[in-house]
């Protein structure tokens, strides 16, 4: 699974990505065609990078600024470097390349050579590249086929200016060079490889600094990694900006969920189920590419699939209904459970568009078969009074305002809670969107009768 | 020597032709060659495909973009290939083009070169921003085939203008027509604070919107319908029009005219400056108008000084 895969979640990750300040093209690209990390090991190493980083942020502003002014230069040379590995005849504008990514690398080590992270770049052996290409030892970032490189090259050089038309003379330098070219590439070539390494380095570089940034602006924290999840105040980044837009405040949320032990979470509409979803989702694919999460504190458990049933599934190029599409996604994570893979599935209101009594049968037998998965770590919400002994999360939901007025606001803190009961705030809350008084009073009457 | 020091005073300026074969190439080459580029550090490039040695509409024999030693070009990975003379590479942008990315070289020594820079004005403009580590003084461009959004004054601060025989066989029709483009880029900066409304060609036209309103902004360009509305309702009122820059104005020259006749004015937020006009008499097709009535009428048209450089080369270089 790919970075790019999976950007389009509707869990708010794009707007994730976009934050970040990357300084170049390819480390964008190198970011979106990155692998998704599955093992403990590779999480942990990643994040010790991102927090040496964030303290050198601290530290040391200046440097990473003239790090990331650097990074502006860093082109995707790759095509470039595979043509020398496989002993294709380059040319001034791949030499020029190579030349530029050398001394790119060359000023980064420079720039680390005080600090504690330069022993990953003094591994750089760069001056044997440069030397090939910066015969002169200027240290400029140009190229051509400089006179330096033969005692020929000058002199045929020198003789055709004087002597513009003479073909023959044009035709004995065009042979020179391509010469010298060649040999340049056979000098080269041993070090194909130590410059794919150094283009990925500072790919890397580039990305880790971001995301050291954005841990900082953004106050996101660095998960531990351990056996369960959970979150304190953890928030939703997106919403929070919107939130801040129209001068509101984002209610940070704590919750916890474990494999082997499903969580359903409960609670009125507009209760901030979807957006407590929406996070637990941004917040595993943020922990799996390490990227610090919007929370104050958390653990969390790497999985090998991150499955998030979400909303109007709906399908019109399949010919799928939203209920049939949910449906398929649903029976595709039951198999992937059965397969034995690691799974986190969060599942927002399964068949709330079919009729409540199938529905919530669905859901408490879906909750029934898949509670004793060591394997899968589950998180649903419902509307439905569903029938199993799953761990139970409720929305706060309706509460009087402090300040005494007799008004009602939301509180969106999450709560466990013994009985699944669903609370009947559905009227209440519409009463609060202003909703035609004619429609609600006829619904009292019938709820009365009930 | 003509317009040369008054170029010198420029950063960025940009050389179009109102019609292929107008001369402009030639009056590129006849700037180039006159720079002080021993202590005046100058790139040029081209927007698209320029510099073929054969006009590749028409077949007639085209002077090729000369460099001086010294000088820095940009153009396509293609053409930067294919080149014969020595050059030592800059940059390699990441604008694109058909032919290639874009590069940055400096000549390192006299030479012809084929120019094919970037291809639209947004990455021109990114070009031109990539050259300011290279400590250039003057960026030149040479427009493409009656392209004049390359003069627009978001991207170049003067320009110099191209016509000739090949824009019309007529020298009374060459004159109207040339001096009509001239008076678009001469027209007035707006000086008012702001406009009372804004409207766009594509708006529905029959509101109040022109009625009520004596200073109206153009989004975009102004066309022939929006201005047949405007001057439809000049007989109730002043009408003042304001546009971004000449390059946004697509309109007949008989309208623009009858409309200024009127009382009507039209100003521009942005202006570059014409620093001269060239002409070539000789049309691709065989016609070779009287240079000297040419370049005395179009003078007397525009009021300001009008060159034949091929012909005149030797007397300006005296």
């Amino acid at each position: 699974m790919t970075f790019k895969e999976i950007i389009d979640t509707p869990c708010g990750i794009r707007y994730c990505f976009d934050l970040l300040e990357l300084q170049s093209g390819y480390a964008r690209k190198y970011l979106l065609d990155s692998r998704m990390m599955t093992t403990a090991e590779e999480i942990v190493e990643a994040y010790a990078s991102l927090d040496k980083f964030t303290s050198l942020l601290e530290r040391e502003p200046s440097l990473i600024q003239n790090l990331q002014f650097r990074l502006q230069g860093l082109r995707n040379i790759s095509n470039t470097l595979i043509s020398l590995e496989e002993g294709s005849a380059l040319d001034d504008i791949e030499f020029f390349e190579i030349k530029h990514l050398a001394l790119l690398g060359d000023e980064v080590k420079q720039l680390f050579s005080k600090s504690e992270i330069s022993n990953e770049w003094t591994t750089f052996d760069l001056d044997n590249i440069i030397r090939i290409l910066d015969p002169d030892g200027l240290k400029i970032g140009t190229f051509y086929v400089y006179d330096s490189y033969s005692m020929e090259v000058r002199k045929l050089r020198r003789e055709l200016e004087n002597d513009p038309d003479n073909e023959d003379l044009r035709e004995r330098l065009l042979n020179e060079e391509e010469r010298i070219k060649r040999v340049l590439c056979n000098l080269l070539r041993p070090y194909a490889t130590e410059l794919t390494n150094l283009l990925h380095a500072l790919a890397e570089l580039d990305i880790v600094i971001s995301k050291a940034i954005q841990r900082k602006k953004e106050s996101f924290t660095i998960p531990t990694v351990g056996s369960s999840s959970s979150f304190e105040g953890m928030f939703h980044p997106e919403v929070k900006a919107i939130l801040a837009q129209k001068g509101k405040v984002f209610q940070r949320i704590s919750f916890s969920y474990q494999p082997g032990e499903p969580g359903i979470i409960i609670g009125a509409n507009m209760g901030g189920k979807t957006v407590a979803l929406k996070s637990l989702c941004l917040c595993q694919y943020l922990f799996q590419f390490g990227f610090a999460v919007p929370a104050l504190k958390a653990e969390m458990v790497p999985a090998e699939n991150i499955v998030f049933c979400f909303g109007d599934d709906q399908d019109q190029q399949k010919g799928l209904s939203s209920f049939a599409a949910e449906m398929l996604r649903i029976d595709r994570m039951i198999s992937l459970v059965e397969s034995g893979a690691k799974t986190l599935a969060l599942v927002d209101e399964p068949a709330r568009t079919t009729n409540p009594t199938e529905g919530s049968a669905l859901v408490s037998s879906l909750l029934r078969i898949l509670s004793n998965c060591p394997n899968l770590s589950l998180v649903l919400t419902t509307h439905y009074n569903v029938d199993s002994d799953a761990r139970c999360w409720r929305v706060k939901g309706l509460v009087e305002d402090k300040e005494g007025s007799d008004r009602l606001i939301m509180d969106y803190s999450l709560t466990e809670s013994s009985d699944n009961e669903v609370p009947h705030e559905a009227l209440n809350i519409a009463r609060k969107l202003g909703i035609s008084s004619k429609w609600l009073e006829e619904a009292t009457k019938i709820l009365d009768t009930q | 020597m003509p317009f040369i020091d008054e170029i010198l005073k420029y950063h960025s300026v940009s050389i179009v032709g109102l019609e292929k074969n107008t001369g402009k190439t030639e009056s590129l080459n006849y700037i180039i060659n006159r720079l002080p580029t021993d202590y005046f550090a100058v790139a040029v490039t081209s927007i698209g495909l320029d510099g073929e040695s054969l006009d590749q509409v028409t077949s007639t024999a085209k002077p090729e973009i000369t460099m001086k030693e010294g000088m820095f070009f940009g153009t396509s990975e293609k053409h930067y290939r294919e080149r014969k003379i020595l050059s030592e590479l800059y940059d390699v942008s990441d604008v694109t083009t058909a032919l290639g990315r874009v590069v940055t070289a400096k000549a390192l020594q006299e030479g012809k070169i084929l120019l094919s820079g970037p291809s639209s004005g947004s990455a021109l403009k990114r070009w031109m921003s990539s050259l300011n580590n290279f400590g250039i003084d003057l960026i030149l461009v040479d427009g493409a085939l009656s392209r004049l959004s390359t003069a627009s004054p978001a991207i170049s601060e003067a320009m110099v203008l191209s016509t000739g025989a090949a824009f019309s066989a007529n020298i009374k029709d060459l004159v109207a027509r040339t001096s009509f483009v001239v008076d678009l880029i001469n027209l007035p900066f707006f000086t008012g604070k702001e406009t009372e409304t804004e409207i766009s060609s594509f708006s529905d036209l029959g509101t109040d919107a022109i009625r009520n309103h004596t200073v109206i902004g153009v989004e975009g360009a102004l066309t022939n319908r929006l201005l047949q509305a405007v001057k439809n309702e000049l007989p109730k009122g002043e009408k003042e029009l304001v546009v971004h820059d000449f390059t946004r104005i697509f309109v007949s020259p008989d309208l623009y005219r009858s409309f200024i006749r009127r009382g009507g004015r039209i100003s521009v937020r942005m202006k570059s400056k014409l620093i001269a006009v060239c002409v070539n008499p000789v049309a691709p097709n065989g016609i070779v108008l009287d240079s000297d009535l040419l370049c005395s009428a179009l003078s007397a048209a525009i009021g300001l000084p009008v060159y034949d450089i091929v012909k005149d080369r030797d007397k300006y270089d005296v």
